[in-house]
């Protein structure tokens, strides 16, 4: 190994996730369930945002992790771990997402009883019995506004804009994960952002502060 | 898709790494000498940030109660069993006292020619450690604390100095 591998190796060690990983790769008692239970949520998280559906996402969870613990005789730690498990998410969300656009079908989401969000009934329902009930049904609402907003972007953008946003990765991470360079991250990202912008606009000033006039308005 | 700003492609893919934190500091510079004096281009960041913001609002889901021990037990599955319970009792009840002899033996032996190959050597890695990256992986991990203060170590000229700022007696008792 050359003098650039030492440094990225000496360099990946220093992140604890990259230590456990070893852990895990050597067999250490222990060190897969901790591994399991420092990720689980993160990558449960970006897999809802990916694919929009909770158990689809605890399915997808489990099999990068189930990936992760076949995979682990041949792990080197030249990046930092999240990266590498974020690269297996990335891969087996865009499979799942491929194979659902082959295959339509129609996905109820736990949260939505109908295509336009819950029915009335529901509504009503959830603000009988919430201390709060019509601050509730605004949260609900807006949440499923953003949730169509994302959704509406295709993968690479929904990709780069969880792990950015929700993952608080820079763009060489996002890039590392994606297969792209740091520049071909920036794109997808700034077009995901002004569609977000363009779908969400009646929205976003909602908190009272007025919408600022552009110069050409 | 609107554009309110007279901004191209590059600009506004400027403008979000700009927002996101990601611009190097002289094309960061120019774009805010522009935000200062293009109230169109201002507004646009203002609307990109605000939007960015609400994302904020999307729930985060965590996983169910039953998610970690659902994935341990197939990871159980996979896992090489160390220790099968045996059903009925020793066939033969001698081979036990054999078989342990046996395996201290082999233990030691191997022990012995692990510790001659890996075990770190003053003055150089072992050959292994110099072909193995898994091995030199591992030494790395075990040597973490030491690499990570050698600077320091280097500025000490001997190892007692560094003991005896070490001891509780070497600035007085302050309690």
């Amino acid at each position: 190994m050359g003098a650039i591998g030492e440094t990225s190796t000496q360099l990946a060690i220093r992140d604890p996730d990259t230590r456990l990983m070893i852990g895990v790769r050597d067999d250490e008692p222990g060190a897969f369930e901790e591994l399991v239970a420092r990720y689980q949520g993160r990558l449960v998280g970006v897999m809802h945002h990916l694919v929009g559906n909770a158990e689809e996402a605890e399915d997808l969870a489990q099999e990068v992790f189930l990936r992760v613990y076949r995979a682990r005789k041949k792990y080197r730690a030249r990046a930092k771990f999240s990266t590498w498990l974020f690269t297996i998410a990335n891969n087996l969300a865009l499979n799942a997402l491929r194979a659902r656009q082959r295959k339509p079908a129609v996905r109820f989401d736990t949260r939505d009883s109908g295509p336009l969000g819950a029915r009335p009934a529901e509504q009503l329902l959830a603000a009988s019995s919430g201390s709060q009930p019509i601050r509730r049904i605004q949260q609900n609402e807006l949440s499923d506004v953003i949730r169509r907003a994302l959704d509406a972007l295709n993968e690479r953008q929904r990709l780069a804009v969880v792990l950015n946003k929700f993952e608080d990765m820079n763009y060489a991470e996002i890039a590392e994960v994606m297969g792209l360079t740091v520049k071909g991250v920036k794109s997808p990202l700034c077009r995901a952002r002004m569609n977000l912008r363009d779908a969400l606009k009646d929205y976003v000033f909602m908190d009272g502060r007025p919408i600022p006039k552009a110069a050409d308005e | 898709m609107s554009k309110q700003a007279n901004l191209n492609n590059d600009e506004w893919a400027d403008l979000t790494a700009y927002l996101d934190g990601e611009l190097d500091s002289n094309s960061a510079r120019s774009l805010e000498a522009r935000l200062n004096r293009d109230p169109a281009v201002r507004a646009e960041a203002l609307a990109l940030q605000k939007t960015w913001e609400m994302l904020d609002y999307l729930p985060q889901p965590g996983p169910s109660t039953t998610f970690t021990s659902r994935t341990l037990e197939r990871i159980s599955v996979l896992r090489p069993a160390a220790v099968r319970p045996r059903e009925s009792g020793l066939r033969y009840p001698w081979s036990f006292g054999i078989g342990w002899a046996a395996a201290v033996l082999l233990a030691g032996s191997v022990g012995f020619t692990g510790v001659a190959l890996l075990a770190p050597r003053p003055g150089g890695h072992s050959h292994l450690a110099q072909t193995d990256p898994a091995v030199l992986e591992r030494q790395l991990v075990q040597d973490l604390r030491v690499i990570e203060n050698k600077r320091l170590y280097e500025q000490v000229e001997s190892i007692e100095f560094l003991k005896e700022l070490a001891d509780e007696d070497f600035f007085g008792d302050d309690g």
